[in-house]
């Protein structure tokens, strides 16, 4: 880790005037931000620590429209929230209780989980100068060691989007708020990733200096119910190889709502709309949960080592639509 | 697929009783600091520290001590390296093994990837303070009785999961204890007598013979 200088703001402002100088990185636990500064992969002039601003940024409560989650929420304050043990909200809470270890839940924030670099061992690592790390001429994934990347939406890189949380999120209709040259924005979660994720863009939209302060939750409306799911190599410590968060709302036994996210198969989390919309109108039953599934990696187009993920995606979408709905 | 993780952990047992229980010595100390923290800062304008060496105040086992730490140095260097606390241990250096794990106000985390600076002001526990003034925690007594480890080498960080466990949850199922102690890893693979260890303190073993 090369030296740099430490920043404890008072206030959002003050974070985010420290925030927007060349150079200078925003930082949650900073259990993503260290690991990157080990790796030397990065090595900022300014460290910008949002921990001191944690009486406003940290904690679940309804505002009145919905669930407020602060962006310095832990992880384990999500998965054990009173406020999210309901139907509607299964998969936010699932989500962050799988994440990681319970060492890393303890601090981790959901901002920094949301905000991570992606985890391809060719970025992570400063031995290997790749696109999306601005050190290399290609994606060396894409022709090299990459059973753990996309195997769609991707372009000329084929990271993978890291984070349980932005399915589960996307799934459950997510909104949030960012801090920015003295205001407050509120978009739509889909908003905080790339259109495009190309290499040259980063794993999100934020601009230099942006704070992300809260992730907002719809109030469910009607019997709403979400979940999610997600397939490892091991039960602990592990990444997702392939995830999905999928919402449903019920009425008179036929779906009248449905959202589908993939997770870990495409540099950004994949809502699967057109797989989603397959179950409206219908009654919950296999037959149209595997049609959506289906539907759910249309288009896919895996790489030399990865096509194992087409088959497990298939079956987490079954297996959730099918849980959620029982 | 992979299980969602079992029950809340229950207050039952909570960390104030237990240190009160098992008379760890939390006497605080009260030595003035050079230290500016957050806290005591003036408004208006951030705090900045570094690139250089500066001190701090660390609560650690119930004493403050003052650190020399740079803004880049971790929890766990500035305990090993400054205040010979060498019982975490650095293992994977990324919060891949918990080695490292310390308590910081009562919650196990990887102090690997904790900067020293954002454990100030915070209540740091770590391996030593169960062996603090010759009387050995029950936890570590049954550890030994069990014969809960091989190499030794994951001992500290499994016994600061466990101690946690026990503190949140009272009497932990096997599987509260497996989800628990899912951040440690042991490569000698001594999972079951860990498990067992564990589990005889929270019956109220102390060691052997019982
Ligand atoms: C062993 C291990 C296993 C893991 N497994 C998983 C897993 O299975 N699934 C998963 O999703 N994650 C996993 N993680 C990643 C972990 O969840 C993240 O590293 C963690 O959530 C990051 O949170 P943080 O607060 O430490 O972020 P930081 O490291 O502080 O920040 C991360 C990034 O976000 C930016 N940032 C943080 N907060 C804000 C904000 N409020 N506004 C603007 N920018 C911000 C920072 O600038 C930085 O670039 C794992 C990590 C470890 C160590
Ligand atoms: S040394 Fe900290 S988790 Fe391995
Ligand atoms: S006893 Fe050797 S690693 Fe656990």
């Amino acid at each position: 880790m090369k030296p740099f200088t430490y920043v404890l703001p008072h206030t959002l402002a003050e974070a985010h005037t420290a925030a927007k100088k060349a150079g200078a990185v925003l930082k949650g636990a900073g259990i993503d931000l260290v690991d990157r500064l080990k790796e030397r992969i990065e090595a900022p002039p300014e460290v910008v620590n949002l921990l001191p601003l944690k009486n406003d940024l940290a904690g679940i409560a309804d505002d009145g429209g919905g669930l407020r989650i602060g962006a310095l929420t832990t992880l384990r304050q999500i998965a054990e929230a009173a406020a999210l043990q309901g139907p509607a909200f299964g998969a936010v809470r699932i989500a962050a209780g799988l994440t990681a270890t319970p060492l890393v839940r303890n601090r981790a924030t959901l901002g920094g989980n949301l905000l991570q670099l992606a985890r391809c061992w060719y970025l992570r690592s400063a031995a290997f100068g790749c696109l999306h790390g601005g050190k290399g001429p290609t994606c060396l994934a894409m022709t090299g060691e990459n059973r753990y990347h996309s195997i769609l939406g991707w372009h000329d890189c084929v990271r993978v989007h890291p984070s349980n949380l932005a399915p589960a999120l996307l799934a459950c209709g997510a909104e949030y708020t960012t801090f920015f040259d003295g205001k407050q924005e509120r978009r739509p979660l889909a908003a905080l990733f790339p259109d495009e994720p190309t290499a040259q863009k980063a794993e999100h939209t934020l601009r230099d200096g942006e704070i992300l302060v809260a992730i907002h939750l719809p109030k469910p409306s009607g019997d709403v119910r979400s979940t999610y799911q997600e397939t490892r190599e091991k039960d602990s410590f592990d990444w997702a190889t392939t995830a999905a968060a999928v919402q449903v709302t019920l009425q008179d036994g036929t779906i009248t709502d449905a959202s589908i996210v993939l997770g870990a198969v495409s540099p950004v989390p994949r809502p699967r709309a057109e797989a989603a919309k397959s179950l409206i109108g219908k009654k919950p039953g296999d037959a149209a949960f595997l049609k959506a599934a289906e539907m759910a990696v249309a288009g896919a187009s895996p790489l030399s080592q990865n096509a194992y993920k087409l088959s497990l995606c298939k079956a987490i979408v079954r297996a959730a639509l099918t849980e959620v709905t029982r | 697929m992979t299980k969602p993780p079992p029950d809340q952990p229950q207050e039952a047992f909570s960390r104030r009783s237990f240190l009160k229980g098992a008379s760890v010595a939390t006497i605080a100390g009260t030595a003035a600091t050079a230290a500016a923290t957050a806290a005591t800062a003036t408004q208006g304008k951030p705090e900045t520290f570094g690139p250089g060496t500066h001190e701090i105040q660390l609560k650690v086992n119930g004493q403050n001590k003052l650190v020399k730490v740079e803004t880049r140095t971790t929890l766990l260097d500035a305990l090993r390296d400054q205040m010979d606390l060498t019982g975490a241990k650095k293992i994977c250096d990324r919060g891949a093994c918990g080695g490292c794990t310390v308590h910081l106000d009562g919650q196990p985390i990887n102090s690997c990837l904790t900067l020293a600076m954002d454990a100030i002001g915070g209540e740091i526990t770590t391996v030593e303070s169960l062996t603090e003034g010759g009387k050995v925690h029950p936890l570590v007594q049954n550890f030994v009785h069990c014969d809960a480890m091989q190499c030794g080498f994951c001992t500290p960080g499994m016994v600061m999961s466990s101690l946690a466990c026990l503190q949140q949850r009272g009497k932990p199922t096997r599987e509260q204890i497996q989800h628990d102690l899912s951040g440690n890893i042991c490569r000698c693979g001594t999972y079951g007598r860990i498990f067992e260890a564990v589990e005889r303190t929270a019956q109220g073993a102390q060691g052997g013979g019982k």
